[in-house]
């Protein structure tokens, strides 16, 4: 199905499907709610301004995911930059309290996977937040990063490695 | 020879392709080694992503950010304005209406021809010898001169054109009016 940006229908209908996702990539790239919002916002306004055509839902999904990914990481480098200046009053996020049966890990794990997460080298945190948070596989992450396949199968594995060390390191219990 | 996390983590996510993956599923059969550290990396990836967020938090925000986009841009985009409006319209439509211009646009001339015969009257008309001698025409004398137009008066012109039809605007150009206050003022 051809998805025009500009058209209210196409645009609704890429918005309801694509949000989600989107708003996960923004927020594991930089935990905070509020700044993952202004950048979904910003990614949505410039695809409805810029009018392009798409093959598919697909497409429109990788090109909001690439641009929501490069806002979120220059925020995280501006952050970053910030940071050596000033202390960062640090946002905790909200943990909603969720029941015990859907519950896959306690919040207490979740809130130290996501530290970890938010440690991880640029490069890699890029490829284990699509893979890991935006349920796309290999070939949709390589176009997406416009990288080579195998470069994701390589950047896959080393960030789940740093990962596995990181939260060995703190102790938890992943089994 | 056993296999390495590059590999297991590859099989995990459903990437590796035949003959490897059978392979690989063959191993994990006896190998209890790579079973029990496949079986890690498979709690890892669960572990990173049970981390993620979850749909009830996105929702508001969701929520949200599509309401702020249809106030400040789909609903400007509606109040198009005349001269931005998009006037296509179909071949035939276009067709028509050129043919109806042009008809109207001829028809005009056709109808109202005398345009030229009443100018034609304005023109003082000298007479035209017949015998084919040349002529002479002078402002002062003859009937040439009680013809042209300055030897009448201003009102009997106007009162000529107001009787043909004419509508006459008179204007004086170079007289300014005097103003009062100039004259009062030192």
């Amino acid at each position: 199905m051809e998805i025009k940006s500009s058209e209210n229908e196409s645009f609704r209908l890429v918005y309801k499907e694509v949000f989600p996702v989107v708003m996960r990539v923004a927020y594991h790239v930089t935990y905070n709610m509020d700044v993952s919002e202004d950048i979904c916002q910003e990614a949505f306004i410039r695809f409805y301004e810029k009018n392009i055509d798409f093959r598919s839902i697909d497409e429109a999904k990788y090109w909001l995911i690439r641009v929501t990914k490069n806002l979120a990481i220059n925020v995280v480098k501006r952050k970053s930059r910030e940071r050596a200046m000033v202390d960062k009053i640090k946002k905790v996020p909200k943990m909603p309290i969720r029941s015990g049966e859907d519950a896959l890990i306690d919040s207490e794990t979740r809130t130290l996977v996501r530290e970890a997460v938010e440690k991880l080298p640029e490069k890699l945190k890029a490829v284990l937040v699509l893979k890991e948070y935006a349920d796309l596989n290999y070939k949709q992450i390589a176009s997406i990063l416009k990288i080579s396949e195998s470069n994701v199968k390589v950047r896959v594995h080393r960030a789940r490695k740093i990962m596995e060390s990181m939260l060995d390191r703190e102790d938890i219990h992943v089994s | 020879m056993c296999l390495d996390d590059q590999i297991l983590n590859t099989y995990l996510d459903g990437e590796l392709t035949e003959p490897w993956r059978t392979q690989v599923e063959e191993h994990l059969t006896y190998c209890v080694a790579c079973k029990t550290r496949f079986e890690q990396l498979r709690s890892l990836h669960i572990t990173v992503s049970g981390a993620r967020l979850d749909d009830a938090e996105i929702a508001p925000h969701a929520d949200k950010v599509l309401q702020f986009i249809e106030k400040n841009y789909m609903e400007k985009k509606l109040k198009v304005g005349f001269f931005q409006r998009d006037f296509r319209m179909k071949t035939p439509t276009l067709l028509a209406v050129a043919a109806a211009f042009v008809f109207v646009l001829v028809g005009a001339f056709m109808v109202n021809p005398g345009v030229q015969s009443q100018s034609g009257e304005l023109i003082p008309r000298v007479p035209s010898s017949t015998e084919g001698t040349l002529v002479q025409v002078r402002a002062t004398e003859g009937l040439a001169a009680a013809q042209v137009l300055e030897n009448f008066p201003l009102e009997e012109i106007l009162k000529y054109l107001d009787s043909r039809g004419y509508e006459v605007d008179l204007r004086l150009k170079t007289i300014v009016p005097i103003s009062d206050e100039g004259e009062t003022t030192p």
